[in-house]
């Protein structure tokens, strides 16, 4: 069942705010400003809710996903709004959708992802690297859908973890979506004890 | 009114000029129904290829039952079960995963078809495959129209008539 208690999802978001800590700081030295990060939310959601947490199903976004292989199987989703990833682009004075500035979301969700997961992997003790990055653009409901479904195990909901990162004086926010596989997150639960 | 059919979920009409829509298919399939006689309409955001379990709560969720499922809701509008025709949109592949997360889009397709050719209803339109997420809209009445979008695109006509009906004032 896919059913966490109230401490468990509290530790998660911890796991979330530690994780996203971490890969922020690697983004702001990479771009050399500073980035900011929200206070994570940790949450069991219906597979079609879970659809709805960035937005609008038809919005145009620009997806980065990093599936995380090893101890735990996840996926890490980064979604920019079109008009942040032309900022985030313009900063190397490249558009989004080229094959430069392709390479360079790419870059960032490699960032994003293993500091992220590094943090993660050191505190509960496990092996986990991330695979290459795939970087598209499309509808959010649709890069959503397809990433949700193709992570295979439970499909009725999802535990997201969910932070945004904000890159300071340049208006440029992004979605940092960590979607761990069930097994794997009990396991992660069992050695934070709780 | 306009219906938004989210994953694993139905929705049929027989009302003119309703909308049943799925937004932003990637992977799953959106498989329409309709009479077009009597101008009925069944739209269900497939998500898999096969249920676990022969009786599952949500139905329309797999590919294997969903036929059977769409089926009897249009026909309970009203449809004539000999007269159902189909079209498909989705099924496609955004990302290659490997492993069992392989190709989901083309085995729901796969799936979808054999369960239609099963049940000798023939499929009219599809737009599926390839790499692109797509937004399907089923405008239910007397010349049903189903358009499909993707990211960026404009509205293009799949079946019906290609020119809005013009209102009779």
């Amino acid at each position: 069942m896919n059913t966490f208690t109230d401490l468990q999802l509290d530790a998660l978001r911890e796991l979330a705010n530690i994780g996203s800590g971490n890969a922020g700081t690697a983004l702001g030295q990479m771009l050399g400003k500073s980035v900011d990060i929200s206070v994570p939310t940790a949450a069991v959601l219906p597979l079609p809710e879970a659809v709805a947490i960035a937005g609008a199903a038809d919005e145009l976004r620009h997806g980065v996903v990093v599936p995380i292989v090893g101890d735990l199987d996840a996926i890490v989703v980064l979604l920019f709004p079109d008009a942040d990833a032309r900022t985030l682009c313009g900063i190397y004075g490249i558009e989004p959708s080229t094959p430069d500035g392709r390479s360079m979301l790419g870059e960032v969700g490699n960032i994003l992802g293993t500091n992220y997961i590094n943090v993660l992997a050191q505190m509960v003790a496990m092996d986990l690297e991330p695979a290459p990055p795939q970087v598209v653009e499309d509808m959010l409901g649709a890069i959503l859908e397809s990433v949700l479904i193709g992570r295979g195990g439970e499909i009725d909901s999802a535990l997201i973890l969910d932070s945004a990162l904000v890159v300071e004086e340049e208006e440029c926010s992004l979605s940092f979506l960590m979607l761990p596989e069930n097994d794997g997150i009990r396991q992660v639960l069992e050695r934070l004890g709780v | 009114m306009e219906t938004v059919v989210r994953m694993g979920e139905a929705a049929a009409s027989r009302v003119p000029d309703d909308v049943l829509a799925c937004i932003g298919l990637g992977s799953c399939i959106g498989l329409t129904l309709v009479d077009r006689q009597r101008g009925i309409a069944a739209l269900a955001h497939v998500m898999l290829p096969e249920s676990a379990q022969p009786d599952p709560p949500q139905p329309h969720k797999f590919a294997d039952l969903a036929v059977g499922a769409l089926v009897a809701d249009i026909v309970a509008q009203g449809a004539s079960r000999p007269r159902l025709e189909a079209a498909l949109i989705g099924g496609a592949a955004m990302f290659q995963f490997g492993g069992s997360g392989q190709d989901i889009g083309g085995r729901n397709e796969a799936a979808v078809r054999l369960g239609l050719d099963r049940a000798g209803i023939p499929v009219r339109a599809a737009a599926t495959g390839g790499g692109k997420g797509r937004t399907v809209r089923v405008r239910v009445g007397k010349d049903i129209t189903i358009t499909v979008r993707v990211a960026g695109g404009a509205d293009e006509v799949l079946l019906g008539s290609p020119t809005p009906r013009l209102a009779v004032v």
